[in-house]
C-alpha cells in the first residue's frame, strides 16, 4: 500500500534528526531524570526508582492539587474558549453585522497581547477596592457584586480562568470563522428551501460539517490549558496562598528551589498526562476522516 | 484600489510586527558588540524592583557613568516576588545579566552561591571601605564577590501621630496594647495597619524581625537552628506570633484589601492618613515625604517597636542587597570599573541625598541621616540580630512563608500547618544541600 508512495523514507530523514536531537532526545532525558535525586547542590545523581513519583501521588500532597487545578483549568477553558468563539465566530459571520472584520479584529486583539501584559492590567482592574470592575459596579449601584476577584479562595480561580477566556476565545472564533467560510452555502440554501430553522441548520449542517475545525481547535486548547503557566504567574503568582498553582508553577518552583528531579518527575506526569488525552482525540479525529 | 490599500496595511504591518521582534532581539543582545572599545559596551543589570531605589539615583549614577565612559548600563527590573526564582534559573542556565543584585548574606548554606557564578572582588581598592558587616555579608571563606550600599536594616511600625494624638493613644509595648490600639483605631473608622501580601516579603517580617525574643531564650538558639538541634516548633514564639497576625487579620486590623494591596501603595495610605501604622524602616518617612510633600511623614510618623509576642528588642539586619558581577559576563573589566565609580565617595554621597528611604551607608566615611531623635530612639532599646541572616533557610524560603500566610489569612490552612510548612521546607533544603545537621 505505501509502495506507491511519491517520496522515499529519507526525503523525511533531516527533519527527523533534528526532531530527534532537539525535542524527542531531551524529552527522553527529562523522563530518565525524574527517576533520580538529581539536583542543584551536587554533581552527584543517584537513581531513586519510583520514588518522585511517590511523592506526587501519596497522602495528601499539594502537587495533587495542582494536578486537579490544572485538569480543571483545561475542561472550563476549552469549553468556554469553544462554546463562546463558536457563538461568536456565528454571529460575526450573519449578514445583519455591520463592520464584520473590524469587530472580529478587535475580539482577537487580546490573542496578540502578551500574557504578562494581560496579567498586570487585569489584576489592577480586578482590585478590590481601586480596581475598575468594582467601582464600575459600585457606580451603577450592584456594590453586592464587588467581589475581592483574585483573593477570595471562592472566586479566584473562576476569575483567572474567565480572564483566560477572554485572552483566547478571539483565536478560537477566527479558526471557527475559517471553517464556517469553507461550508458551501448551498446547503443551508437547500435546508431553507426545505423550511429549515437557524438551530436546525445549525445542527445538521454547521456542526457536523465544523466537526473537524472544532476538532483542531479542542487539541489546541487542552494542550495550551494543561501548560498554563504565564496567565497564572502574571495574575495571581499561584496564590492567595497556593489556591491557583498549577503544574507548571510547580514545576517552575522547583527549579528553583534547586530541586530538579522533582520538576522533571512534575514534567513527566503532565507529558504522559497529555499524550493519553491527546491519544483520544487524534484517535476521534482520525475517525471522521475516514468517515468524510 | 481597495485590494491595493489592504495590501499595503497587511504589509506594513508586517513590517512593524516584524520590527518589534528584532527591536526584542537587540535590547536581550544589547552586551553584544565590539569588545574592543568600551564606547560600544553595554552592561545589563538585573534587579528585583526593591533591589533598586525607587527614586532612580541608580540609574542616574549609570548615566554619569555612561558620560564618563561610554558604558552604558541597561537596567532589566523583575518583581520582587519572582526575582529569586528567576535569578536562579538564568543563572544556572547560563543566561543571568553581567550585574546582578539579589540579597545578601551570601554565606549561609541556604543563600544563592553567588561565589560560585560570580567574580571575586577581594583585590578591588574599596572593598576595605566597607563596614565589615556588610563586608561578610558579601563575603564567602574571606573572599569578597559583591559591592553593598545600604546600612543595616531595621524594621519598626512607624505610626501617625496625629492619629495616636487624636485618639488619646499611647505607643503600645505588649501585644494587647497593640490590638487595643488597633481595636480604638478601626472604630475611629481608619484602617489601623497597612498590610500587603501580594509582594510577597512584607507580612513575613513579623516572624523574624523578633529574633530578639529567640535569642533571650537561649542565647546560642542560632546555631542550635543551624546544626538542627532544635528544631523550629520547639520556639514558642514563633507559633504565637503567627497565630497573633490571623487575629489581627481576622478582627480587620489590616483593612479589607490587604490580600490585594501592594507595597508600592503603602506611601500613598499613610499620606493619605487612610492607614495609622506600617512595618517600614525608618527611611520610609523620607520617601513618602518625597513623593508626598505636603504630609510632612518625618514629623508625623514616630516609630515604635514591632510588639509581636511582646517583643521589645530591636531586629537589625546587616544585610541587604548587593551587587555582583556575573562570571561567564564578557565585559567583567568593565563592570569592575562601574563599582569603582559607584564607590567614589561624592558617589555614595549621592546615593545616600538621592535616596530618600535610605538614613545611613555601610560606608563608615560617609555620615548617616539619623536626626537626634532617631538616633536617641535606636539607642533606647536593645538590638538583636534577626532570624534570616543567621539561621539557615529561612530567607531562601522567604516568599514561600509569604504565601503561606497568604493561604492562612484566606483560611486555607491554620498556623500550625504555617510553621509545619516552613519546619518541612527547610528539612527539605537541607537534606536536598546533605547539610551535616540533617543527614548524620
Amino acid at each position: 500500500m505505501n509502495s506507491k508512495k511519491l517520496y522515499p523514507w529519507y526525503f523525511a530523514a533531516g527533519a527527523a534528526l533534528v526532531y530527534f536531537l532537539l525535542c524527542f532526545l531531551p524529552g527522553v532525558l527529562g523522563i530518565g531524570y525524574s527517576f533520580t535525586d538529581w539536583n542543584n547542590f551536587t554533581t552527584e545523581v543517584n537513581f531513586v526508582g519510583l520514588d518522585n513519583y511517590k511523592q506526587i501521588f501519596e497522602g495528601n500532597s499539594e502537587y495533587i492539587t495542582y494536578i486537579l487545578n490544572t485538569v480543571m483549568f483545561t475542561i472550563v477553558t476549552t469549553a468556554a474558549k469553544t462554546i463562546v468563539g463558536l457563538a461568536l465566530a456565528l454571529l460575526l459571520t450573519q449578514k445583519f453585522i455591520k463592520c464584520k472584520n473590524f469587530q472580529r479584529m478587535i475580539i482577537f486583539s487580546p490573542q496578540v497581547m502578551s500574557y504578562l501584559v494581560v496579567g498586570l492590567v487585569f489584576k489592577s482592574m480586578l482590585h478590590p477596592t481601586t480596581g475598575f470592575l468594582n467601582n464600575f459596579l459600585r457606580s451603577i449601584g450592584l456594590e453586592a457584586l464587588a467581589k475581592n476577584w483574585l483573593t477570595d479562595l471562592n472566586l479566584v480561580f473562576p476569575s483567572v480562568m474567565t480572564v483566560d477566556t477572554w485572552k483566547g476565545m478571539g483565536y478560537i472564533m477566527v479558526v471557527v470563522i475559517a471553517g464556517l467560510m469553507s461550508i458551501s452555502p448551498e446547503y443551508y440554501e437547500a435546508a431553507s428551501i426545505d423550511g429549515a430553522n437557524f438551530f436546525q441548520k445549525f445542527r445538521c449542517i454547521t456542526l457536523p460539517l465544523l466537526k473537524p475545525v472544532l476538532v483542531n481547535v479542542t487539541v489546541l486548547n487542552v494542550t495550551y490549558g494543561l501548560r498554563v503557566f504565564d496567565m497564572i504567574y502574571a495574575l495571581t503568582n499561584g496564590g492567595p496562598g497556593n489556591a491557583t498553582g498549577v503544574i507548571n508553577t510547580a514545576v517552575y518552583k522547583e527549579f528553583s528551589k534547586g530541586n530538579l528531579a522533582m520538576g522533571t518527575t512534575l514534567s513527566s506526569v503532565l507529558f504522559f498526562f497529555m499524550l493519553a488525552i491527546l491519544y483520544f482525540i487524534i484517535k476521534s479525529m482520525e475517525n471522521k476522516e475516514v468517515e468524510a | 484600489m481597495k485590494k491595493n490599500l489592504k495590501r499595503w496595511a497587511g504589509l506594513s504591518l508586517a513590517g512593524v510586527m516584524a520590527l518589534s521582534s528584532l527591536a526584542g532581539c537587540g535590547s536581550e543582545g544589547g552586551s553584544d558588540g565590539d569588545s574592543g572599545s568600551s564606547k560600544s559596551v553595554t552592561l545589563t543589570f538585573g534587579s528585583h524592583q526593591s533591589g533598586l531605589p525607587t527614586s532612580g539615583i541608580v540609574q542616574d549614577l549609570a548615566k554619569e557613568f555612561e558620560e564618563e565612559t561610554g558604558i552604558k548600563i541597561d537596567f532589566q527590573i523583575s518583581p520582587d516576588a519572582q526575582w529569586r526564582d528567576l535569578i536562579k534559573v538564568k543563572l544556572d542556565s547560563g543566561e543571568a545579566p553581567d550585574i546582578i543584585c539579589v540579597d545578601t548574606p551570601i554565606g549561609l548554606a541556604s543563600s544563592i552561591h553567588m561565589d560560585q557564578y560570580c567574580v571575586e572582588l577581594t583585590d578591588q581598592e574599596w572593598v576595605g571601605r566597607m563596614e565589615d558587616s556588610a563586608r561578610s555579608a558579601v563575603s564567602v571563606d574571606d573572599k569578597t564577590y559583591g559591592i553593598t550600599f545600604p546600612g543595616a536594616k531595621m524594621y519598626f511600625y512607624l505610626y501617625n501621630k496625629d492619629i495616636f494624638q487624636e485618639l488619646g493613644l499611647e505607643v503600645p509595648t505588649t501585644y494587647d496594647e497593640f490590638k487595643d490600639v488597633c481595636q480604638t483605631i478601626l472604630d475611629a473608622g481608619t484602617t489601623p495597619v497597612y498590610e500587603c501580601t501580594t509582594n510577597g516579603w512584607h507580612q513575613v517580617l513579623p516572624l523574624f524581625e523578633t529574633g530578639g525574643l529567640w535569642l533571650a531564650d537561649d542565647s546560642e538558639i542560632y546555631d542550635k537552628l543551624n546544626a538542627n538541634e532544635v528544631d523550629l516548633d520547639e520556639i514558642p514564639h514563633l507559633l504565637t506570633i503567627i497565630e497573633q497576625l490571623q487575629e489581627c487579620a481576622e478582627a480587620g486590623y489590616f483593612g479589607e484589601d490587604y490580600l490585594s494591596n501592594a507595597w508600592e501603595n503603602a506611601k500613598e495610605a499613610m499620606a493619605t492618613e487612610k492607614c495609622a501604622m506600617t512595618i517600614a524602616e525608618l527611611g520610609f518617612r523620607g520617601e513618602v515625604e518625597a513623593d508626598y510633600p505636603d504630609f510632612k511623614a518625618t514629623e508625623k510618623l514616630g516609630a515604635f517597636i514591632m510588639p509581636w509576642g511582646d517583643n521589645q528588642t530591636i531586629g537589625v539586619n546587616p544585610a541587604s542587597n548587593a551587587y555582583f558581577i556575573n562570571k561567564d559576563s564578557k565585559y567583567t573589566e568593565e563592570a569592575k570599573q562601574f563599582f569603582e565609580f559607584l564607590a567614589r565617595p561624592e558617589n555614595l554621597q549621592k546615593r545616600l541625598d538621592g535616596q530618600p528611604e535610605l538614613s545611613a551607608l555601610c560606608w563608615p566615611e560617609i555620615e548617616s541621616k539619623y536626626s537626634e531623635e532617631d538616633q536617641a530612639f535606636l539607642d533606647s532599646a536593645e538590638k538583636a540580630n534577626v532570624v534570616q541572616t543567621s539561621v539557615n533557610y529561612i530567607d531562601s524560603q522567604w516568599m514561600d512563608i509569604g504565601k503561606d500566610l497568604e493561604a492562612m489569612y484566606t483560611g486555607a490552612s491554620s498556623p500550625e500547618d504555617v510553621l509545619k510548612t516552613i519546619m518541612d521546607r527547610r528539612t527539605e533544603q537541607a537534606q536536598l544541600q546533605k547539610d551535616p545537621g540533617w543527614t548524620e
